[in-house]
């Protein structure tokens, strides 16, 4: 008796399609990261470092190694304002 | 009405203006989140005293320190600058290795024992600053020395001998 391949195909259908969006919603983040694993459980120290990295290199996830910032590094953080009606 | 919580999401303002020429200039340290997060222990342990007197002085002025401690501040950069010089020099293909792995995984130091291993077995040689953790206890392994590791993505569970 073989294994009664015709019963499981709809299983390995099912698995396929959960195999093929969960590999594509992974590349998806790769790209969007920079060719990077996304980053996950960002508290405010990691916001705030990132904001950082892309105020040094321009990206988000961009990384420099270099001793001393660009020129114009020191003074390009903003002071987030709003603007008021009256 | 002032009553109102203020929301800063709205436009930026950037000032421009230059520090005053009475203050010493130093330049910015330009490592990013991970190659800084790699070398915060050797800045530890070569710029301890420096960040030890800027956090006292800051923890004392009880929130208005920025103008009063910034002699502290440039100790503290002028010292960081010099340990991350000193590693560029030496170390800087280990270096390299480690903070790219790190930025692959989330900025968690426990996915990266390996890389982490060969860096600060090449910074102990040329530099001789050593990775310790402060306030750890003394009668374990500390956690960047011990063997076995599970759940990582990079599990080494084999240290070789160094």
């Amino acid at each position: 008796m073989g294994v009664p391949f015709e019963a499981l195909l709809p299983y390995a259908i099912m698995l396929s399609m959960f195999g093929i969006t969960g590999a594509g919603l992974s590349k998806i983040r790769h790209m969007q990261n920079g060719g990077k694993r996304a980053r996950h459980s960002i508290d405010q120290w990691d916001r705030q470092m990132m904001d950082r990295d892309r105020r040094l290199t321009g990206y988000l996830r961009g990384q420099t190694d270099k001793v001393t910032a660009p020129l114009g590094f020191e003074l390009n953080n903003p002071w987030r304002t709003e603007k008021r009606f009256f | 009405m002032s009553a109102r919580q203020p929301r800063f999401n709205q436009t930026v303002l950037l000032d421009t203006t230059p520090l005053p020429d009475s203050i010493p200039k130093v330049p910015e340290i330009g490592a990013s989140s991970a190659p800084l997060l790699s070398a915060s222990f050797f800045i530890g342990a070569r710029c301890g005293a420096y960040n030890d007197d800027y956090m006292k002085c800051k923890t004392e002025a009880f929130g208005k320190g920025e103008v009063e401690c910034m002699k502290e501040g440039r100790k503290v950069t002028r010292c960081a600058a010099s340990v991350l010089d000193d590693i560029n020099t030496n170390c800087l293909e280990e270096f390299r290795k480690h903070w790219q792995c790190l930025d692959n995984n989330n900025q968690q130091l426990w996915h990266c024992r390996r890389p982490e291993q060969l860096l600060n077995a090449c910074v102990f040689d040329k530099l001789k600053l050593e990775k310790k953790i402060p306030g750890a206890p003394e009668d374990e392994t500390p956690v960047h020395l011990r063997n076995r590791q599970i759940f990582s993505h990079n599990v080494s569970s084999f240290r070789e001998p160094e």
